[in-house]
C-alpha cells in the first residue's frame, strides 16, 4: 500500500478546511461541463471536480485529488461507483475518520 | 397484702456495659423471695448474667424435671417465673394493654416493617387483575394495587386468597382509602417498579375503608416523566414514566407468544422537545382500546399527547418502550407537561426532525429480533445448550460443502396440504416406499441435506442446510445436481458448480441446538436462512456498532 501520498476522506463541510491537502470524496454527479464536473457531496453541498473525468461517468463517482477550496477539488484519480451507493455511510465515514477515529487514518 | 405489680416492657435493648453493679435496689415478688431464698443476691440481676441465670434456672442436671413433683425443691424454681403468671388484674389497666384507638395515619414513606400499628391515607392509582397461580403450595389468586398519599409516598398492596375476596371489589381506581393493618415485606423490584423498598401484604385482620370525603389534596397520580434522551441512555427494563406527541400509530399485529398465547402489538411513534423519536410498542388490551383511539386520532391528523405511566425500556433494537400489565395510559391528558408539549408542537416542534432512538429494522436488513454472533462465539458461549434453541446470524463464508451425500430421496406425498418429504427407500419393484405414508410411489423428490463448512474471522464450523437453504448455497435445485452426478457421471461440471459456490459470503440465521445421539451429546445447527451479504446495509450495521461502541 502506498502511504507516501496519503489522501484524507472528506464531505463537504470538511473539504475547506483541508485546502492544499490531497482528500478522497465520493460525489453524486449532477452535471458536467468540459474540464470539470459539477457534483452532491454525501452531506449535500454542491462542488466542482476538475480534470478530465473519464466517459461514462455512473450517478456516484469517487474523486481523489487536491482540494482547492471549500467547493472545488483537482482530481487525479476517477472511480466509477457505480448507481447505487449509500452516501449516508460514507458520510458517516468522513466524520469518524476526522474525528474519533482521526489516529488510524493518515 | 395487696401486690402491686408494675411490669415495663423493654424492646431492642442492647447491652452497652457487659458486667455492672446493681442498679438500684430491686425486690423480687414476694412469692419469689419466699422460694428461692437459697440463691445469692446477684441471682436477682440475673438479666446481666445471662449465662449464670441459664445454669441455674434453665438447665437442670440432666433427668431432673424441674416441674416433676418429686423434685420439687423450691430453690430450682427459676426467678423470673413469677413474672409470666400475670394475675387478672394486668388486662384492663397498664402500659401492656391493648391500644383500641385508631392508629395514626402515618406517611407512607414512613412505613416499616417494625411498626405495629399504622394507617395511611392514600388514592389508589392502579389495580392489577386478579391473576391465578399454581405453584407448590397449590392454587391461588392473587392481586394487587398501588397507592399513592399527599406527601407523594407511593406503595403497592398485594392480596392472596380470602384476603383477594374481601377487598377486590372494595378497590376502585381513583378513590382515596384509610388502610390499616397488614404486614411489610420487601418490594419484589422485578414486579414492582414504585419508588418504595416496602410493599404491604394484606390479612384477615386488615381494614379498608374508603374516604368518601377525601379533599382532593392526594393527587390522581403522580409521574416523573423522562424526556426521551434520556430514555436512549436508560438500562433495559427500566421502568419509567414519559410523555410524547405521538406522530404515527402502525396497525395492530397478531403475535404468537412464547407460550403459544396469541396476543397483539402495536407500534406507535412518539416524540418530544428533547429532539428525540422513540418507538413505543403497545401490547395486549392497549393496542385494542387506546391503540385504535390514537390511531384514529393520527389518521384525521391529530397528534395527541400521550403520557405513559410505567413503561419498560427495551434495548431490543436501539431503545424502545413498550407497556406491562401496570402500564397506564393518558390520551390528551390534563397536565401542565401535556400542554407545554402540545404548545411546543403546535409552534414548530411538529416540523422539526428527530432522531429516533429506535429502529424500526436492524440495520444489516435483518429482522430486528436478529442477534449477530461471530463464528467462534457459538461454541464460547455454549449456544444451544439450554431448553430452547438459540436463533443467530452469522456473516460467514462457505470454505467447504460435502459433496458425497448431499441430498436425500424423498416422499413427495401430500399430507394435508404439506408434502410429507420423508424419506423414501427404493423397493424391489423400482418404488420408493415411505414408512410414515406407508404408500408407494413411482417417482421420488430430492431434497438438499447439506453439510457445510462455514468460516468468519474468528473461526470455523459445521453447518447443516436443508431443502430451502441449501437451494440458496448451491444455486440449481437438488435434482440437477443428482442428476448430474449419479446419472450423467458428469464429475467434472458437478465439481466446477460446486467449486463456484465456494468462498461466498452470507448472512446465515442458524438454528443452534444440542440434541443427543445415543450418549453423545452434539449441538446442532442448522441453515434456516441464506441472505447475500448486501453491502449498504451491512456498512450500516457496523457503523452503528462503531458508534455504539464510541
Amino acid at each position: 500500500m502506498d502511504t507516501s501520498s496519503p489522501s484524507a476522506f472528506v464531505n463537504g463541510a470538511l473539504l475547506g478546511r483541508l485546502a492544499g491537502r490531497k482528500v478522497r470524496t465520493v460525489v453524486q454527479v449532477i452535471g458536467s461541463e468540459i474540464g470539470s464536473v459539477v457534483g452532491k457531496t454525501t452531506d449535500d453541498v454542491q462542488i466542482f471536480v476538475r480534470g478530465s473525468s473519464p466517459a461514462p461517468l455512473t450517478t456516484y463517482v469517487e474523486v481523489i485529488g487536491i482540494a482547492e477550496s471549500d467547493n472545488s477539488i483537482r482530481a487525479e484519480t476517477w472511480t466509477n461507483f457505480g448507481n447505487t451507493f449509500d452516501p449516508q455511510n460514507f458520510n458517516e465515514l468522513c466524520k469518524l475518520a476526522n474525528g474519533e477515529f482521526k489516529h488510524l487514518f493518515m | 397484702m395487696q401486690i402491686v405489680y408494675r411490669l415495663i416492657v423493654v424492646l431492642n435493648m442492647e447491652t452497652i456495659v457487659p458486667h455492672s453493679e446493681t442498679i438500684g435496689n430491686p425486690t423480687m415478688s414476694a412469692e419469689s423471695d419466699t422460694e428461692s431464698g437459697n440463691f445469692p443476691p446477684t441471682n436477682r440481676v440475673a438479666f446481666n448474667e445471662p449465662a449464670f441465670q441459664h445454669s441455674v434456672n434453665k438447665a437442670p442436671p440432666r433427668g431432673v424435671n424441674i416441674q416433676s413433683p418429686a423434685n420439687s425443691t423450691p430453690s430450682f424454681r427459676p426467678s423470673v417465673q413469677p413474672l409470666y403468671q400475670p394475675p387478672p388484674s394486668y388486662r384492663n389497666h397498664g402500659p401492656i394493654m391493648k391500644n383500641e384507638a385508631p392508629a395514626r395515619i402515618i406517611p407512607i414513606a414512613a412505613l416499616n416493617p417494625y411498626q405495629g400499628r399504622w394507617a395511611i391515607k392514600a388514592r389508589v392509582t392502579a389495580k392489577g387483575d386478579m391473576r391465578r397461580y399454581n405453584n407448590a403450595k397449590g392454587d391461588g389468586k392473587v392481586f394487587s394495587f398501588d397507592l399513592l398519599d399527599s406527601d407523594g409516598g407511593e406503595i403497592r398492596i398485594t392480596c392472596f386468597n380470602a384476603v383477594v375476596d374481601r377487598f377486590y371489589d372494595v378497590i376502585e381506581v381513583g378513590k382515596v382509602y384509610l388502610i390499616s393493618k397488614g404486614s411489610l415485606k420487601p418490594a419484589q423490584k422485578n414486579f414492582n417498579h414504585l419508588k418504595n423498598e416496602w410493599e404491604i401484604f394484606l390479612e384477615s385482620t386488615s381494614t379498608v375503608e374508603l374516604c368518601p370525603d377525601e379533599d382532593g389534596s392526594i393527587p390522581r397520580q403522580q409521574f416523573s416523566f423522562r424526556p426521551i434522551s434520556d430514555i436512549e441512555n436508560a438500562e433495559n427494563n427500566t421502568i419509567l414514566d414519559m410523555i410524547g406527541v405521538v406522530t404515527s400509530v402502525n396497525p395492530s399485529v397478531p403475535i404468537l407468544r412464547k407460550n403459544g398465547m396469541e396476543t397483539h402489538r402495536r407500534i406507535l411513534n412518539l416524540k418530544d422537545e428533547s429532539g428525540k423519536a422513540v418507538e413505543v410498542t403497545l401490547w395486549g388490551e392497549f393496542c385494542n382500546r387506546d391503540g385504535r383511539q390514537l390511531e384514529e386520532m393520527v389518521e384525521s391528523a391529530f397528534y395527541p399527547v400521550l403520557a405513559i405511566k410505567a413503561g419498560k425500556v427495551s434495548d431490543f433494537s436501539g431503545k424502545s418502550v413498550g407497556t406491562i400489565s401496570s402500564s397506564q395510559l393518558f390520551i390528551d391528558p390534563d397536565f401542565p407537561e401535556a400542554q407545554r408539549l402540545r404548545n411546543w408542537f403546535d409552534h414548530g416542534g411538529k416540523n422539526t426532525a428527530s432522531s429516533s432512538i429506535s429502529r424500526d429494522t436492524m440495520p444489516g436488513g435483518g429482522s430486528r429480533n436478529e442477534i449477530r454472533k461471530a463464528v467462534s462465539q457459538i461454541k464460547e458461549e455454549g449456544l444451544g445448550r439450554s431448553d430452547k434453541p438459540d436463533w443467530v446470524t452469522v456473516k460467514a463464508t462457505i470454505s467447504f460443502i460435502k459433496t458425497d451425500s448431499f441430498c436425500y430421496t424423498a416422499c413427495p406425498l401430500m399430507i394435508g396440504d404439506k408434502q410429507c418429504n420423508k424419506k423414501v427407500t427404493r423397493t424391489g419393484t423400482n418404488m420408493w416406499l415411505c414408512d410414515r405414508c406407508n404408500q408407494e410411489s413411482e417417482e421420488c423428490d430430492y431434497r438438499y441435506l447439506l453439510q457445510v463448512q462455514i468460516q468468519d474471522h474468528t473461526g470455523l464450523t459445521w453447518v447443516t442446510a436443508f431443502q430451502e437453504s441449501g437451494e440458496e448455497i448451491m444455486g440449481c435445485p437438488a435434482k440437477q445436481l443428482y442428476t448430474l452426478k449419479y446419472e450423467l457421471q458428469n464429475d467434472e461440471e458437478f465439481a466446477e458448480i460446486v467449486r463456484i459456490r465456494l468462498f461466498h459470503q452470507y448472512l446465515l440465521k442458524l438454528k443452534i441446538k444440542e440434541e443427543s445421539y445415543g450418549d453423545e451429546q452434539r449441538v446442532k445447527m442448522t441453515v434456516v436462512k441464506v441472505d447475500k451479504v448486501n453491502y449498504t446495509s451491512e456498512s450500516k450495521y457496523l457503523l452503528d456498532l462503531l458508534v455504539r461502541s464510541l
